[in-house]
């Protein structure tokens, strides 16, 4: 039932009978998907919602409800976001709740959804998340900047011996200081000269000026640390500006496929990106995830997608295990508990909410040496990094 | 519309939205929103209706106000009243202060003045990380209490408790701004928006009675601001962004300019129809616009001029009627 109907309906419930109205959902259950389906991250939340849709349908119902979706368009802002997670919980109570990959909206709607006694479980990556600002509401699906900066990072600098200067581009806001923080200390570790940085808001499309600042400086390594559109136009102008040529290029927070399938295998190519997710995964769970995407949308699985369907299909798995949608068993339920996922084995860490799942280290490749239209990329490595609650700071 | 309606029957008028605003509404945190955008609009309203003063500035009352009353909370815990008054004050002071400098230029130079501040705090607040949060916002805001020594002490955790507050907030707000623009004050800042080389010219002190309307409009706004930062118990960046000075102005527009009624409507008007339109199509946006586009066309006065444009052919309709033998 949307705002409008209520409107109408309370409308002529006030009149008739000075009352609100009441809507009956009897064995339903809403999951609700939060996403920015309009603002500057509006192509993400579109591929994510493909994702929780496509892992809704697949099951149908869980515990013998008929599952329903509800989209929560954040806006890609925090504020607008957190506001109707608000509304929603204040109109339906406690309840589940998926979704969105920028850290500071992550963070409010994860404190609203924990004050009012649901459950959340997002794809933000600042550390935070399952660190200081943890709460026993609140998982992560997605590996967070400690764990993406050091399964990307560290393969780079020791398959190339002779990167002794780097130079970083960050967006400046929780994720990207999460990410420049944990650069920092993998090359102050290393002995490599961090030669400089450039800040960028989250409002920034144009970065022409942080790519000449980024090549005055002469690097061996440039870092981008910023994702979504903002990570491929810098990538794009780096390119333009003929950076690739004179040094080693790593976006550490990239879409994967998404990111390749929009910069193109020109620019990708002898390209490092660090990926939360590839298509090519051998895993049975993402071999399942990469067969359903293709007979329903006729295409391979994208990060947004892809991650959007596992949050969904935990959840949903969540309630089919404990037979309902108490929030209180769903958490007991997650507390350590490990499945097949599209990365390998996943495991939910008790302690924090943190799921460990794979990182990938993805290197272009050329167009001649692609052996389908999405295969832009090698797997260079895998692995999962990931900080202990206490020395992540979780205090649940 | 009301003009010569006394102040009561105002007061009367703002408690029965408050009341019934939650019955239409699916829940208490969107009739919340609807009616601290309408005192943000209010605001908006006295210097862009009421004084003919177009300020792409609001945000950063708005947001200020945010922040202020957000880091009060965290740091001082006060109490709701001192906060909020406090903050009211900081508004205004902001307010009188870009008031100051923009009024010195008329027309597209004022308007692009109270743009660069607006900007100006943004860049600020975007800046000044450690005080404000940047780019994550101010977390961790809770909301002050009302405590009345040796009586009681209201928390404001639940939504409905904080709608009540709001509520309350409004209706004062409400008939003290109904009270402003129907005192001689009110009169001169019509004057000006009219004519303000006559308003000049007979004596009065335009720049002062424009300073004088950008604090009452500071004061609201960052009064809307506070509420809107608790309500959501932090403060996002984008209270402070251009976004936001320009969903403000839309509102006031889409109410109707002159109209203290027409604030609240379109507060109320944009808000569900956003909402509602966010469920039908993830593109809502160009709905949203076509709104607009329509009600600027088609609407010129407003939804509420509109509407009272519609009683009053009802009413004359029915004086028809009655004439008939």
């Amino acid at each position: 039932m949307n705002t409008l109907s209520k409107f109408l309906i309370g409308c002529a419930s006030a009149v008739a009978l000075g009352a609100p109205a009441v809507q009956a959902e009897d064995k339903e259950l809403t999951i609700n998907i939060v996403a920015s389906m309009s603002g500057a991250f509006a192509n993400f939340g579109l591929q994510a919602e493909k994702g929780a849709r496509l892992a809704i349908e697949e099951a149908g119902e869980a515990a013998g409800m008929t599952l329903n979706m509800v989209v929560i368009d954040t806006e890609s802002n925090a504020g607008k976001g957190a506001r109707k997670v608000q509304a929603d919980l204040s109109e339906h109570g406690p309840g589940i709740y998926v979704g969105t990959t920028l850290s500071s909206t992550a963070l409010a709607v994860g404190q609203a959804v924990h004050d009012a006694g649901g459950v959340y479980i997002n794809g933000g990556g600042a550390d935070e998340l399952t660190g200081e600002k943890c709460n026993a509401s609140m998982y992560r699906w997605s590996a967070p900047t400690y764990g993406a900066v050091n399964a990307s990072l560290r393969p780079v600098l020791e398959a190339h011996p002779d990167i002794k200067r780097v130079y970083t581009i960050t967006p400046q806001y929780v994720f990207g200081e999460a990410m420049l923080s944990n650069a920092k200390t993998v090359l102050e570790e290393q002995g490599i000269e961090h030669v400089g940085n450039s800040y960028h808001s989250l409002k920034d499309k144009e970065f022409s000026g942080f790519i000449a600042q980024a090549q005055a400086a002469n690097p061996d390594l440039l870092i981008l640390l910023n994702f979504g559109s903002q990570a491929a136009a810098s990538m794009q102008q780096a390119v333009n500006f003929g950076l690739k040529d004179r040094m080693k290029i790593l976006m550490v927070w990239s879409s994967g496929l998404d990111t390749m399938q929009s910069l193109g295998s020109d620019v990708s190519d002898g390209v490092y990106f660090g990926a939360q997710y590839w298509h090519e995964e051998e895993a049975a769970g993402n071999q399942s995830l990469v067969a359903l995407t293709q007979a329903k949308l006729g295409e391979a699985p994208n990060y947004p997608l892809a991650s959007y369907y596992q949050m969904t299909k935990i959840m949903i798995d969540a309630v089919n295990a404990t037979g309902g949608a108490d929030p209180d068993a769903l958490k007991a339920h997650l507390a350590g508990y490990s499945y097949d996922g599209i990365t390998g084995t996943e495991t939910v860490a008790a302690d924090n909410n943190q799921v460990e799942k794979n990182f990938y280290l993805l290197l272009g490749k050329d167009a001649a040496s692609k052996a389908d239209e999405n295969d832009f990329a090698d797997v260079v490595s895998k692995g999962k990094f990931f900080l202990s609650a206490a020395d992540a700071g979780c205090v649940k | 519309m009301l003009t010569k309606t006394p102040l009561f029957v105002h007061f009367l008028a703002a408690f029965a939205i408050a009341a019934v605003l939650p019955m239409l509404l699916p829940s208490y945190v969107l009739a919340t929103e609807i009616l601290l955008f309408g005192l943000a609009v209010i605001g908006c309203n006295l210097l862009l209706g009421y004084t003919g003063l177009l300020s792409f500035g609001q945000a950063l009352f708005f947001g200020s106000g945010s922040y202020f009353a957000g880091l009060m909370s965290i740091h001082l815990n006060l109490g709701i009243v001192p906060t909020l008054l406090i903050t009211m004050a900081l508004g205004a002071l902001i307010a009188i202060l870009v008031g100051v400098f923009a009024i010195r230029r008329a027309g597209i130079y004022f308007i692009m003045l109270t743009l660069a501040f607006a900007q100006l705090g943004y860049y600020i607040a975007f800046l000044a990380e450690p005080i404000t949060g940047g780019e994550d916002g101010l977390l961790d805001i809770q909301r002050p209490a009302l405590s009345i020594p040796f009586v009681a002490k209201f928390e404001f955790d639940s939504d409905f408790s904080f709608y009540a507050l709001t509520g309350a907030i409004f209706i004062v707000v409400f008939v003290l701004m109904q009270r402003l623009v129907k005192s001689p004050l009110g009169t001169v800042l019509t004057a000006i928006k009219q004519n303000e080389a006559r308003a000049e010219a007979i004596g009065y002190n335009v720049k002062l009675y424009k300073i004088v309307v950008f604090a009452f409009s500071g004061s609201v706004t960052a009064l809307a601001g506070a509420l809107y930062a608790f309500m959501l118990k932090f403060a996002p960046l984008s209270n402070i962004d251009l976004e936001t000075s320009s969903q403000i102005l839309f509102m006031t527009i889409l109410g109707g300019l002159g109209s203290i009624y027409g604030s609240v409507l379109g507060s109320a008007v944009f808000l569900v129809a956003s909402d509602f339109f966010a469920e039908l199509w993830p593109r809502w946006m160009i709905l949203l616009g076509l709104l607009l586009i329509f009600v600027m066309l088609y609407m010129p006065g407003g939804v509420s001029k509109s509407l009272e444009d519609l009683f009053a052919k009802i009413s004359a309709a029915k004086d028809q009627r009655g004439k008939k033998p």
